[in-house]
């Protein structure tokens, strides 16, 4: 990738730089003129997209700080700054057991727990169809695909019966919700898949040779390999349940304790008196789901962009 | 170290492409086989069955006696170098060496170092161990100790001294990437050697090098077969390597083994038209011709000379009762000679081009009935003026010696001289059974 960018920066340069021709220097001029020109219109859209998209963001952030909560004011910046809302969230006894903290837990320990699991079905499912051929691959990999068409919202409710039936509702919707996030996560193989179609399989054959088994081939060989796709899986998986609010509210039903950050929070504004009184502690909550989010990205944002794209270069 | 028996292996890929047909072969313990043949004939795919990286469709492969069609390629015992080296690009090459060792969880005995010795024989000093453990560091003491995979040290010595012997001692540390095409390939030998292994597979471990390097690692692989003396399995599409490297050479087209012999053998008595072409470059000369028996003498008569059969070769054609008959004349470029003047053994032919090649000319030349034929001639031979003269559109004369010629039969291609029951002679008349359905 980044040699293909190498190449391609002189060629793109070339018609600027070449002034050598003396009877071309107004064109030169004409050229240059035309590229700033062009930039500064790309980069005014850009700037107006990017107000508008993080104009929200900026509000929040700016609410979470206001101290004075009663009323809401419909100012931008706080009238009084101030962490009492963020204070607030975690010992307010406002509302029912354990409060923010405790939903902030759920949401951890069910993020965590779908990101591994997920990620560990996902990436065996993928070397799997990659790598093996058996009888009905094919069929599987189209009708999963298929399937994966379908929203989500469309079990919902038979999905309820079921974990009421094993009793993983109410308080005890944290295991449920793990089951429901990870139940269909093989389905996901198709980028992994894609990546794991680019390492050479002569690699795998060298590696069975030199003695490995097939789940060595795949962590001492293939996993090493695909750093920026296990990262990727790894994201995705931790991003969904991290924000997720349908499946989430409807099987926490209104429990406290079986909550997780984005149903909690919208607990806190459910009625309009609510709405008015908490406004700006929510905002805060909102605040804090964002900051691992964010954080995660950062740091892992050059994988996650190769995994994105990497899965597109079928070798 | 191992004998391999292959018996009437069958290769049936996806959509009923029959890539390997009826091969049997015995390979003795410690000997360099060479696989040899045009692309596309199942070289590749007899190896990687050996290897276990390929299901066998028919047939079994043993190795060292035990049939391993249903084992895994890592309890097969053997060692692969690939021909695009399959080096693991996130390791370094030392840890690339290393990979096998690491993997290998077999419980061997290692001599133990001076610091494991005094540790022992201070427990055993103390007079603390109960019998059973006494008895244990004792044998120790004597033997060595006994561990599940290879040591550090051991890893350590035996990649150090591969990469010694590779000359790649200087790149230990650096990864894949930031080798040359022929340092990778060494560091894939070396991969290869620090196992232990029963048998050594190459599949044209070669054919990515420039010709240069390639007669350099050539020679290499035969002082590393010295050193390893183990069973060799060699890959190749080039007759010189097959020729060079073989203690016997399989000569193989469209999956059927057309001929198994010493390098000797396969040149000098090829048993069918294919293998007669195949091996030796340039490749033989090839004219339909009859073969006439006067008396107990046999007799050739290519574009109307008549040159005699002599020596071994006579002999055997008698032996068999052959008859006058048509044929197809093989002889070898290097065994056509320049005559001086015509004469009743000579061929009048016209030079379309000279080759000059330093120690010898490739002449080739065209007969009066517009065939082609090409002459080796030493270039000692010829005087400067001859040389000179040596033009397109000169007159020559060629005959050439009796006792190297080959007689084929120009219906079935096998060679008069090929045994009875030979089983290439059943491979070449299957394959032309096969050629015929298409
Ligand atoms: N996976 C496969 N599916 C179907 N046919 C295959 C497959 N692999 C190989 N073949 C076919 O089997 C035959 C033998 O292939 P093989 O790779 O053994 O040839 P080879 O002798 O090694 O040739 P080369 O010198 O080009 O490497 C070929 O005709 C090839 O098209
Ligand atoms: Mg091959």
């Amino acid at each position: 990738m980044s040699e293909e960018k190498k190449n391609l920066n002189p060629q793109v340069a070339s018609p600027v730089s070449s002034s050598d021709n003396i009877g071309k220097g107004k064109r030169h001029m004409g050229l240059k003129a035309k590229t700033i020109a062009g930039n500064t219109i790309i980069y005014v859209i850009l700037v107006a997209m990017t107000v508008i998209w993080l104009f929200p963001f900026v509000c929040i952030l700016f609410q979470s700080f206001e101290v004075d909560h009663t009323n809401m004011t419909g100012n931008i910046l706080p009238v009084k700054w101030g962490f009492d809302n963020y204070i607030r969230l975690f010992t307010s006894t406002d509302f029912e057991t354990g409060g923010f903290g405790r939903w902030y837990v759920n949401t951890l320990v069910i993020s965590l727990a779908t990101a591994v699991i997920q990620t560990i079905i996902v990436l065996c499912m993928s070397y799997t169809l990659s790598r093996l051929r058996f009888k009905g691959r094919k069929f599987l990999m189209n009708f999963m695909l298929v399937l994966g068409m379908f929203p989500g919202m469309l079990t919902m409710i038979i999905l309820y019966r079921v974990l009421a039936d094993l009793n993983l509702i109410k308080q005890n919707a944290i295991p449920g919700l793990i089951l429901v996030y990870v139940a269909s996560s093989g389905m996901g193989y198709y980028v992994s898949k894609g990546f794991f179609d680019t390492v050479p399989k002569s690699l795998d054959e060298a590696a069975r040779v030199d003695g490995a088994t097939r789940a060595q081939v795949l962590i001492k060989v293939i996993l090493p390999l695909s750093k920026p796709i296990v990262i990727y899986t790894l994201l995705t998986a931790f991003m969904g349940p991290w924000g997720d609010f349908v499946f989430a509210s409807y099987i926490a039903f209104s429990t406290s304790a079986g909550m997780n950050v984005a149903v909690g929070l919208q607990s806190l504004i459910a009625t309009p008196s609510a709405m008015s009184a908490n406004y700006t502690m929510f905002c805060a909550g909102g605040v804090l789901v964002a900051i691992p989010i964010t954080v995660l990205f950062l740091f892992l944002q050059k994988y996650y962009v190769e995994g994105v794209t990497g899965g597109a270069v079928k070798g | 170290m191992a004998s391999v028996k292959l018996t009437e292996v069958k290769k049936v890929y996806q959509g009923n492409v029959v890539a390997v047909h009826n091969f049997n072969l015995d390979i003795k313990d410690k000997e360099f086989i060479v696989f040899v043949g045009p692309s596309g004939c199942g070289k590749s795919t007899t190896l990687r069955m050996i290897a276990g990286l390929e299901e066998i469709s028919e047939g079994t492969v043993e190795i060292d006696g035990e049939v391993v069609n249903d084992l895994q390629p890592k309890d097969r015992y053997v060692s692969m170098v690939f021909q695009n080296y399959a080096l693991y690009p996130h390791l370094t090459v030392f840890e690339n060496m290393a990979f096998p060792l690491r993997l290998d969880r077999n419980y061997r005995v290692f001599p133990l170092n001076e610091k494991e010795r005094e540790a022992i024989q201070k427990k055993i000093d103390s007079g603390k161990l109960n019998e059973k453990q006494l008895e244990e560091a004792k044998e120790a003491l004597e033997k060595g100790k006994r561990v599940r995979g290879f040591p550090q040290e051991e890893i350590y010595k035996r990649v150090t001294n591969a990469a010694e012997i590779l000359g790649i001692t200087p790149y230990l540390t650096r990864k894949p990437k930031a080798l040359s095409g022929g340092q990778r390939q060494r560091v894939a030998i070396g991969r290869a050697m620090v196992k232990d292994c029963k048998v050594f597979l190459m599949d044209e471990p070669l054919s990515n090098l420039d010709a240069k390097l390639r007669n350099q690692m050539r020679a290499e692989i035969i002082l590393l077969r010295k050193r390893i003396d183990t069973t060799f399995i060699y890959v190749t599409h080039d007759q010189t390597e097959a020729m060079t490297l073989g203690d016997r050479i399989v000569i193989m087209k469209d999956g059927f083994i057309m001929q198994v012999g010493s390098p000797t053998q396969v040149f000098d008595s090829p048993n069918n038209l294919f293998v007669a072409e195949f091996i030796g470059a340039p490749k033989m000369n090839i004219v339909s011709s009859q073969l006439v028996k006067e008396g107990n003498k046999y007799f050739v008569t290519p574009f109307g000379s008549k040159i005699e059969v002599d020596g071994d070769k006579g002999a055997k054609l008698l032996e068999k009762g052959i008859e006058t008959r048509d044929i197809l004349l093989g002889f070898r470029p290097e065994h056509a000679v320049l005559a001086s003047k015509p004469g009743p053994n000579t061929i009048k032919v016209t030079l379309l081009v000279n080759e000059m090649m330093g120690s010898e000319l490739h002449l080739h030349l065209l007969t009066d009935d517009n065939t082609q034929l090409i002459v080796r001639v030493p270039t000692i031979q010829l005087t400067d003026k001859e040389r000179e003269e040596m033009v397109a559109g000169k007159e020559l004369y060629i005959t050439f010696e009796g006792k190297v010629m080959h007689f084929f039969d120009p219906e079935t291609e096998i060679s008069l001289l090929c045994e009875e029951n030979s089983p290439s002679k059943q491979n070449i008349e299957a394959l032309k059974e096969a050629a015929q359905v298409k």
